[in-house]
C-alpha cells in the first residue's frame, strides 16, 4: 500500500501537469451533448465545496484586501478611502524597510544553504547502504516539528547567552554573548532553524535522484569522466526540475516565516520581535500593524506588497527555468 | 497598579510572594468556607456579566476567589471571566470592542481611557454613582478622581502604585549607598558609578526606556511626557536624555542591553545584571519571588532636591458603554473596591487598595509588602505627590515605541539622533489617530 | 562524496540490483566507513535539539540553559509534576483536547472536500475545468497573509471570532490546494480501465468516486490526513488570531501562554511542556513515516 505512493514520481510534481493530459480524449459513445451536460453538472457538483471556498475565502477576501489597502481602517469606523497614503507611509517607514531587509536577508542566506545541505545529504543517502532508510527518516523529522512553538522555545534557549552555541563559540575564542540578545545575530538563529529542516527538500531530491537513468553514468564512466564532471553534466541537469521545484517552494515559504520569528524574538507579550526588531520579519510587522495597532488598511497594503514580491520571484524563476531546467524530452 | 506597558509587558507577572503566601491562603480559605452552601442560582432573572483582565496565573486564582465571594452575595449575578497577558489582552479587547462585543467589565489603565472614550467604548459610571449602585466615597489620597476624564467617570481605581527605584539591598549596602528623599540625579550617577566599581554589577537596568520615569524627570523640569493632545517635550530634550543613557550603557553604568534582552521576561535586577531598576513600587513582590536577593524601595532622584514629580497611579475597572447590565456591573465594581474580604484575597497584587476600608482590611505582615505600604505612605507624608500627566489617545502606542526605540539605541542599532527622530515620527502617527 | 551519485537506486526497500551490490563490494570498507561517519555526524546535529529538550525536561530549571551535559546526572521529574497544576486553573489536557478536536476536524474536512474536488479535476470532463485547475494551482503559491486580514474581518462580521469555525471552515471547503493537487496526481495514475468499465456498466460519478477511486486512493488520503493533522497541531498563527479565551486555546497557544506567564518561575515546566506538546507529532512520525516521506516525495508537501 505504502509503495503505491512511490508510483507517482517526484518529477510529476511539476505544475505543468495540467488536466488536459487526461485519457478522456477518446470520443465518447452515445449522445455527446447530453452526456456533456451531465458531466458539467457532475463536475460542478463535485467541485462545489472548492468553488464556495474559493469565492468566500480566497477571491472575495483578496478583493476586499485590495480595497482595504487604499483605506484607513481601524475596525471601529468604516474604511475611509485614502488613496496611496498607506503605500507612501510604508515606503517612508524605517521599520518597514528594516523588516523587508531582514526578510530578504533571511531568504537569501537561508534558502541556498538549506537547499545545498539538502542536495548534499541526498547525494550521500542516494547510496544504497545499510541504515539508509533510517537516516532518511531521521533527517526528515525536523521538517515536521520545525514550525512548532516547542521547537522555537528550544531554539531560543540553545542560542542564548552561555548556552551550548555560545559555549562552543567561546572555545574558538569568540564571545558573542548569545545570539538571541544581539539584534544582528538573532536572525541567524532563524537561518539555522530553517537549515535544520533540510529534510523535506532532501526527500524530494532523493526521489529525483533515483529517476536518473544509470546508463548515463555508465556511459560517462566509459568516457572516463570524473565524478565531479558526472555530477555537473549528468546529475544536475537530470534533477533540475526537482531543483527548480525546491527552489520555488522554499523561497516562497521563507518569505512567509512567522511563528518561529515571533516566538524566538518575542520576550513576553510579543510586541517586540527580538532585541531591536532583530526578528521583525515582514509577516511579524504585518501582524503588529494589523492586530496590535489595529491598522488593517496599512496591513492590507503590506500584504499586497508581499504578494507582489512573491509573484515577482515566482515569475523570475519560471522565466529563468528555460535556461537551466531540463525536462526529459518526450517524457510526457 | 498601573503597569500599563513597559513593566507589565516584560513581566510574566508572578506576583506570588512566598512570605505572604501563607497569610493569603488563610484569607482565601476563609473566603471559600463562607462561600460554601450556596447552590448555583438557577432561578429566573439571573444575569451573567463578562469580566476580563490582564495578568498572570496568580492574579487569576485570586480574582476567581473574589468572584466566588461576589456571586455568593449576589446570587442573581453570574460572572464569566477570561484573562490574557498584557499585550494580548489589548489586542483581543480591541477586536472585541470593534465588533461590539467587549466584556461588560474589564481591567483598564490610564493610557487607554481617552483612546476608548474616543471610540465610544467606555461607560460613564457617574450615572450609576447617582443611582446608588456604586460608591465613590472612601478613596485614599484623592484617588476617586483618577479615572475621571472631561467630567466623565470612566474607570474606578482598584490599586494604587507609584514609580520607585527598586534596589538590590545587599548590593547597595556593599557599595555604601544610602539613597534619601530629595537626592539628585548627580547623586544618582555617583551611586551608579559606586555600584559598578565596588560590586562589579551595572548600577541600573536601563532607565532610558521607561516612559513613566522620563515623565517624572520632565515633570521635575516643568514639562511632562504628554499634553492633552500631544507630546510635552522637544526632540532636543529627548536627545539629552538618551545621549546620557548611551554614555551610561557604554561605560557600564547601565546593564548590557544584549544580556537584558536575553533574560526577558525576567528582569535585569532579579537576574543580577543590575543593582537597581526604576519601576512600579509593587514590583518588589515579583522580584522577590523571581530573584534570590532582598529588594527594597528607594526614592526617585530629583532635579532641585525637592520635587520628584511623582503621582499615584492605579489600575482601574471600567465598564462597556452598551452593556446590557449597567446596574449589575456597577454593583460588581463597587463590591471589588469596597469589600474588605476582597482586599484580603487580592493583597497588593494590583497595587495598594484604593479605598480606606480595603486598605485597613489588608495589612501586610511580610517585609516586602510592608515596605510598599510604607513607601506610599512616605510619599504622602513628604508631600511630593502631584496631579497625573494626561494620557492622550495613542499614549499606549507611544509608550511601546519609547521602550522599543530606546532599546534599539542602547543596542547600537540606531544612533541617538536617529532614535529620537524615529520616536517622534511614530508618536506623531499614533497621537494623530 | 557527491561523486558517488552513480549508485542511485530506488528508495523503496526492494533488494538492490546486482550491479549495486557489486559496487558496494568494489567501494570497499573505507568508503563505507566514511559514509557511516558522515551520516552519523549529520544525525548528531539533527538530533541534538531533540535530545536537548528531553534531557532538559529532567533538569533543575536553573541548570537547563547553561549546562552542557545533555542528560542530568541526577534526573528529576518535578518539571512534569508541575504541569499537573495547569496554567491559571486550566489544565494542560484542555489544550490537548482542543488541539485534538481541531486536528481531527481538519482531517475529516480535508479528506472529504479535497478528494471530491480532486475527483472532479482528475476524472470528470466539464467545461471550465482547465481554468479552475489553473486557479487552484495559483492558490498554491498565494501567500496566506494576503487573506489574513480580510478573512479576519469577514469572520468578525459574522461574529465568529473566538470560535473554531474560522480555523475549520477552509478545511471543509478544500482551500488547501496542496492536498487537492496531491490527490489529483494520484487519481490520474490509477488504471483507467477500472472506472471506464464502471461507466460502461452505467455507474454514476458518485458510485465511481465512492466505490472505486476512494479505496484505491487510500495512500494519498492517508498522507493528506497525516499532514493535515500535523499542520493543524503545529498551527500557531490561526489560533493566535482567532481564539480569545484561554479555555479554548490549542496546545501551541497554551505553550505561548506558559512562556509568557510562567516562563521564568517555572522554566523546567516550560521545557517539559514543550516536549509534551511535540509528542503527538513525533508519535505520528514514528508510526507513519513511510507515508509522510513518500507523500513528500510525491508532491513536495511541506510538513
Amino acid at each position: 500500500m505504502g509503495s503505491a505512493v512511490t508510483h507517482a514520481p517526484a518529477t510529476e510534481a511539476r505544475t505543468d501537469t495540467g488536466p488536459r493530459h487526461g485519457p478522456e480524449k477518446a470520443p465518447r459513445p452515445a449522445g455527446p451533448k447530453q452526456r456533456g451536460r451531465r458531466e458539467n453538472l457532475a463536475g460542478y457538483l463535485f467541485m462545489s465545496p472548492w468553488i464556495a471556498g474559493f469565492l468566500l475565502l480566497t477571491a472575495g477576501p483578496m478583493a476586499a484586501s485590495l480595497y482595504f489597502a487604499f483605506t484607513d481602517y481601524n475596525l471601529f469606523d468604516a474604511p475611509r478611502w485614502i488613496g496611496l497614503d498607506n503605500f507612501s507611509e510604508m515606503f517612508g517607514d524605517p521599520r518597514w524597510r528594516h523588516s523587508v531587509r531582514i526578510t530578504l536577508w533571511y531568504v537569501v542566506v537561508g534558502t541556498p544553504i538549506k537547499l545545498i545541505a539538502a542536495l548534499g545529504v541526498a547525494l550521500l543517502l542516494a547510496q544504497k547502504r545499510r541504515g539508509q532508510a533510517f537516516y532518511r527518516a531521521a533527517f526528515y523529522a525536523p521538517s515536521l516539528i520545525g514550525a512548532s512553538v516547542s521547537v522555537a522555545i528550544v531554539w531560543k534557549a540553545i542560542f542564548s547567552d552561555d548556552a551550548v552555541v555560545d559555549r562552543t563559540q567561546q572555545l574558538f575564542g569568540i564571545d558573542a554573548g548569545g545570539w538571541t540578545g544581539d539584534p544582528e545575530l538573532i536572525i541567524y538563529s532563524l537561518v539555522a532553524l530553517t537549515v535544520w529542516q533540510f529534510g523535506a527538500p532532501m526527500v524530494i531530491f532523493l526521489a529525483g535522484l533515483k529517476q536518473v537513468p544509470r546508463e548515463l553514468y555508465e556511459a560517462a564512466d566509459v568516457d572516463g569522466a570524473g565524478k565531479l564532471r558526472q555530477f555537473w553534466n549528468i546529475t544536475l541537469p537530470m534533477i533540475s526540475p526537482v531543483l527548480f521545484f525546491n527552489v520555488l517552494l522554499e523561497t516562497i515559504h521563507s518569505f512567509q516565516i512567522f511563528s518561529s520569528a515571533y516566538i524566538v524574538g518575542g520576550g513576553a507579550g510579543g510586541n517586540a520581535c527580538g532585541p531591536a526588531d532583530g526578528t521583525m520579519v515582514y509577516t511579524c510587522y504585518l501582524y503588529v500593524q494589523g492586530f496590535e495597532n489595529s491598522r488593517m488598511g496599512l496591513a492590507s497594503a503590506m500584504a499586497w506588497m508581499l504578494l507582489v514580491a512573491v509573484a515577482l520571484v515566482t515569475a523570475v524563476l519560471f522565466w529563468s527555468q528555460k535556461r537551466w531546467v531540463h525536462y526529459e524530452e518526450g517524457g510526457r | 497598579m498601573q503597569q500599563s506597558g513597559n513593566a507589565e509587558r516584560q513581566a510574566g507577572r508572578r506576583t506570588i510572594l512566598k512570605a505572604a503566601g501563607a497569610s493569603l491562603a488563610v484569607a482565601g480559605l476563609g473566603a471559600t468556607a463562607t462561600a460554601c452552601g450556596g447552590g448555583s442560582g438557577s432561578g429566573d432573572g439571573t444575569v451573567t456579566i463578562r469580566y476580563s483582565w490582564w495578568g498572570a496565573e496568580d492574579r487569576a486564582e485570586r480574582i476567581n476567589k473574589t468572584i466566588a465571594l461576589f456571586e455568593k452575595k449576589y446570587p442573581k449575578i453570574k460572572v464569566k471571566t477570561d484573562f490574557q497577558p498584557y499585550t494580548d489582552f489589548w489586542k483581543k479587547f480591541n477586536t472585541q470592542a470593534s465588533g461590539g462585543n467587549p466584556p461588560d467589565v474589564f481591567q483598564n489603565a490610564i493610557g487607554f481611557l481617552r483612546k476608548y472614550d474616543a471610540k465610544n467604548v467606555l461607560l460613564d459610571l457617574s450615572g450609576q454613582v447617582e443611582a446608588g449602585n456604586l460608591s465613590m466615597d472612601g478613596f485614599r489620597a484623592g484617588l476617586e478622581k483618577f479615572g475621571e476624564i472631561d467630567g466623565k467617570l470612566l474607570g474606578v481605581p482598584v490599586g494604587s502604585n507609584s514609580m520607585a527605584l527598586v534596589i538590590d539591598k545587599p548590593v547597595y549596602t556593599r557599595a555604601g549607598i544610602k539613597p534619601e528623599q530629595g537626592w539628585t540625579w548627580d547623586d544618582f550617577d555617583e551611586a551608579m558609578t559606586k555600584v559598578r566599581d565596588r560590586t562589579g554589577r551595572a548600577g541600573d537596568s536601563g532607565m532610558y526606556g521607561v516612559m513613566y520615569l522620563y515623565d517624572l524627570y520632565l515633570r521635575q523640569n516643568g514639562k511632562a511626557f504628554f499634553t492633552e493632545d500631544g507630546l510635552g517635550f522637544t526632540e532636543a530634550d529627548l536627545t539629552t536624555w538618551w545621549t546620557r543613557a548611551e554614555k551610561g550603557v557604554k561605560s557600564g553604568l547601565f546593564a548590557d542591553p544584549k544580556k537584558v534582552a536575553q533574560i526577558k521576561p525576567k528582569s535585569a535586577l532579579s537576574a543580577e545584571l543590575a543593582g537597581s531598576e526604576f519601576t512600579w513600587d509593587n514590583f518588589t513582590v515579583r522580584y522577590t519571588s523571581e530573584g534570590k536577593s532582598e529588594y527594597g524601595l528607594a526614592p526617585i532622584p530629583t532635579t532641585d532636591g525637592k520635587r520628584t514629580g511623582q503621582y499615584l497611579g492605579s489600575l482601574m475597572l471600567s465598564a462597556y458603554k452598551r452593556t446590557q447590565h449597567p446596574k449589575e456591573v456597577a454593583r460588581f465594581i463597587d463590591f471589588m473596591v469596597h469589600d474588605p474580604e476582597v482586599a484580603k484575597i487580592m493583597g497588593y497584587d494590583r497595587g495598594v487598595p484604593t479605598t480606606q476600608t480595603q486598605y485597613d482590611a489588608y495589612r501586610p505582615t511580610d517585609p516586602v509588602n510592608k515596605a510598599i505600604a510604607a513607601y506610599e505612605e512616605s510619599l504622602v507624608e513628604a508631600g511630593v505627590l502631584e496631579r497625573i500627566t494626561p494620557h492622550p489617545n495613542g499614549a499606549d502606542i507611544c509608550e511601546a515605541a519609547f521602550l522599543r526605540i530606546a532599546e534599539e539605541m542602547a543596542l547600537g542599532s540606531r544612533s541617538v539622533e536617529e532614535a529620537v527622530k524615529q520616536f517622534f515620527t511614530e508618536s506623531k502617527t499614533a497621537l494623530a489617530g | 562524496m557527491s561523486a558517488q551519485a552513480t549508485d542511485v537506486t530506488p528508495v523503496t526497500d526492494a533488494p538492490p540490483p546486482r550491479s549495486t551490490r557489486a559496487a558496494v563490494l568494489r567501494r570497499g570498507l573505507p568508503g563505507s566507513l566514511a559514509w557511516h561517519l558522515g551520516s552519523l555526524a549529520i544525525l548528531a546535529v539533527i538530533l541534538y535539539p531533540v535530545l536537548w529538550v528531553i534531557g532538559g525536561s529532567f533538569k533543575e530549571s536553573g541548570d537547563i540553559v547553561g549546562s552542557l551535559d545533555l542528560f542530568p546526572g541526577d534526573p528529576i521529574t518535578d518539571n512534569y509534576t508541575s504541569l499537573a497544576d495547569g496554567i491559571a486553573d486550566i489544565s494542560i489536557s484542555t489544550f490537548f483536547v482542543n488541539s485534538l478536536f481541531l486536528a481531527v476536524g481538519s482531517v475529516i474536512g480535508i479528506v472529504v472536500s479535497c478528494s471530491l474536488t480532486a475527483y472532479a479535476f482528475a476524472k470528470i470532463r466539464f467545461a471550465g475545468r482547465n481554468l479552475l485547475f489553473t486557479l487552484m494551482i495559483g492558490t498554491l503559491l498565494l501567500p496566506y497573509h494576503v487573506l489574513l486580514i480580510p478573512q479576519y474581518v469577514l469572520f468578525r462580521n459574522l461574529d465568529m471570532i473566538n470560535t473554531y469555525t474560522p480555523l475549520l471552515l477552509g478545511k471543509y471547503l478544500a482551500t488547501e490546494a496542496f492536498f487537492v493537487f496531491l490527490m489529483v496526481q494520484f487519481m490520474r495514475n490509477l488504471p483507467r480501465e477500472l472506472d471506464e468499465a464502471a461507466r460502461l456498466d452505467g455507474c454514476g460519478h458518485f458510485r465511481i468516486y465512492w466505490s472505486i477511486v476512494l479505496p484505491l486512493c487510500r495512500p494519498a488520503l492517508i498522507t493528506s490526513a497525516i499532514f493535515t493533522f500535523i499542520n493543524s497541531w503545529n498551527d500557531f498563527m490561526g489560533p493566535l488570531i482567532y481564539l480569545n479565551e484561554p479555555g479554548k486555546y490549542t496546545i501551541s497557544l497554551g505553550l505561548k501562554m506558559f512562556v509568557d506567564q510562567e516562563g521564568l518561575a517555572n522554566y523546567g515546566g516550560m521545557i517539559a511542556m514543550s516536549l509534551v506538546a511535540l509528542l503527538p507529532v513525533l508519535a505520528f512520525f514514528l508510526a507513519f513515516q513511510r507515508y509522510l516521506i513518500d507523500g513528500m516525495a510525491t508532491s513536495g508537501l511541506k510538513g
